[in-house]
């Protein structure tokens, strides 16, 4: 058998691709299999799940900036149990690595939905913890913010499931490694870096902000350099694997993630625009690896400081 | 089953129908031939980031090209205004859910602004299957009036040309036989759908709306164009996706 060039491992998930599409852009894959066939990615994220539904954020939710977009959509999705009725099935029929997102606004929804989860553990790959959302009140980015709090939700995560534990981390803190590193004394498995840069963008004629939840997550190209130093700087600490996600465009820029130190990617705001843009850089991808003679697991982390 | 595409496209041709409106015709035969009124495209808008989205105001199958109407109103329609013939852009369409007219022997439809471009669509079709159709449309004032036919009825917030007042008042001029069979269809802005909505309502007719919201990915994945619909759970509503659930919906669905 002729080895997959793309094939990459976080932990012990092997991916046939770096290619996850990011939580919250994607919803839970339907819609994009309109598109192409969602088994050449290397797994799907889900859209963040509660465990109970949401409705989401009133009002204005997006506002475009240059070279990204803010949202605030504020998790509105349809609950754990809806989901595992009728989303997860399709999910593991799809091909790709069943990557479920965990949101919560508090340390007993977080142990309440991984325990229900983990009752499907056939069905998932990998339970991405958001500890980073920061388009709601409470949970997510609270908890993700501070060393001491994501120690501990994620080693009371550990002591109920052996499925892999991805922790999606928040870029709005002062030292990145301080919060990755409490991950991984957790027990966490992976790191997901980053979630999106909280920002604002005002209307000047009524000097009101564009987004009715006042504030909202930036992503896109623009913050690609800070995600990629984030993945270059926990990458120098981490014994756990990295998952880079922040402005993915193309090709390119999977490169560069896993040179910084990622074994995998999340590509998220640019599906957005190109729904079928997957299908486009695994191909350039698969066309980089003959060129230059390498699988693409061999980046991982050879970044030559100077 | 076929897989949905985004298409490279040629903009064919641009006219301008007033100082801050002009109609694009575009080439792409897979567009043409299967949309339907009340759908739209996502179309890139030169050097911004998002796509923008557009309802269809026409097609030509046998040319394979169809037609959006864009007013400029902010950065994105102000460069796509400056686009000229020969231009390729990225598209994804045709989007969403058109109207329904199965079942009805006359259709009224009604709007305003931006909205006479999905109607004019829904007006060509529906004619070219033979319904029996009446449109009413309002504007501001004369020099708003884009699209507009000796057979409709016209009004205009200040009077200067058609019936003074809003389409309301040229609904009210039309003679409703079987409330039963008639559909009224409106593209608008959102105070002119709820009063449209209300209108039908006390007619006893049914109303069809083509919502609009702030939109980024236009493909029912990013979940930022909310539309809030009436729903049985404890809230009393939920929040479904113009895009992808709409933008068409049954006006009494709609959370005003």
């Amino acid at each position: 058998m002729v080895s997959n060039p793309l094939s990459v491992n976080v932990g012990n998930v092997s991916l046939k691709s770096p290619i996850i599409l990011a939580s919250g852009t994607c919803n839970f894959g339907r819609e994009l299999a309109e598109y192409y066939d969602l088994s050449i990615l290397g797994g799907i994220s889900s859209k963040g799940l509660t465990i109970k539904p949401r409705a989401g954020n009133p009002g204005v939710r997006v506002a475009e900036c240059d070279s990204g977009m803010l949202n605030s959509v504020g998790l509105q999705n349809p609950g754990v149990d809806y989901f595992i009725e009728n989303d997860l099935d399709f999910m593991k029929d799809s091909g790709a690595a069943v990557i479920v997102n965990v949101a919560g606004h508090s340390y007993e929804d977080y142990i309440d939905m991984v325990t229900k989860l983990n009752e499907h553990k056939d069905k998932i790959d990998a339970l991405e913890i958001n500890l980073s959302c920061p388009n709601v009140k409470e949970g997510c980015m609270t908890i993700g913010s501070d060393p001491a709090a994501i120690k501990l939700i994620t080693s009371k995560m550990r002591a109920l499931t052996d499925l892999p534990l991805w922790i999606k981390l928040t870029p709005n803190v002062t030292d990145i490694k301080a919060t990755a590193l409490a991950a991984q004394e957790g027990g966490a498995d992976a790191v997901v870096l980053i979630n999106t840069l909280m920002g604002m963008r005002i209307n000047i004629k009524t000097r009101r902000p564009v987004l009715t939840n006042n504030t909202g997550g930036y992503s896109g190209p623009a913050v690609k350099p800070v995600a990629i130093r984030m993945v270059a700087e926990c990458s120098q600490v981490l014994d756990i694997p990295i998952i880079g996600c922040g402005g993915i465009s193309d090709y390119q820029d999977v490169v560069e993630f896993m040179i910084a130190g990622a074994s995998a990617v999340e590509v998220g705001t640019a599906c957005l625009i190109h729904p079928a843009l997957p299908v486009k850089i695994t191909d350039d991808l698969k066309k980089y690896c003959e060129d230059n003679g390498l699988n693409l697991k061999e980046l991982t982390g050879t970044l030559q400081r100077w | 089953m076929n897989l949905k595409k985004e298409y490279r496209i040629k903009l064919v041709s641009k006219d301008f129908l007033n100082e801050d409106t002009c109609y694009l015709g575009f080439e792409c035969p897979e567009i043409a031939a299967n949309a339907v009124p009340g759908q739209f495209v996502n179309i890139s808008a030169g050097t911004v980031f998002l796509k923008r989205p557009f309802g269809i105001a026409s097609v030509n199958k046998e040319n394979g090209t169809f037609n959006i109407g864009v007013k400029v109103v902010g950065k994105g329609t102000a460069e796509i205004s400056q686009f000229e013939p020969g231009l390729l852009v990225d598209c994804l369409g045709p989007l969403g859910n058109g109207f329904d007219f199965e079942g009805y022997d006359n259709v009224i439809l009604t709007g305003g602004g931006t909205g006479v471009f999905p109607i004019n669509f829904a007006y060509e079709t529906l004619t070219s299957n033979g319904k029996n159709v009446t449109v009413c449309e309002g504007f501001r004032n004369a020099s708003q009036v884009i699209l507009n036919k000796p057979s409709y009825i016209l009004t205009t917030d200040c009077g200067d040309c058609g019936i003074k007042g809003t389409v309301i008042a040229g609904l009210d001029t039309i003679d409703i036989s079987d409330p039963s069979k008639t559909l009224i269809c409106c593209v608008g802005p959102i105070p002119m759908m709820k009063a449209v909505s209300a209108w039908a309502q006390e007619k006893g007719m049914n109303c069809q709306v083509s919502m609009e919201q702030r939109m980024a990915c236009g493909a029912g994945i990013c979940l930022c164009c909310t539309v809030k619909v009436k729903d049985e759970g404890p809230d009393g509503f939920k929040n479904v996706r113009c895009c992808k659930d709409g933008p068409v919906f049954d006006s009494r669905e709609v959370v005003w």
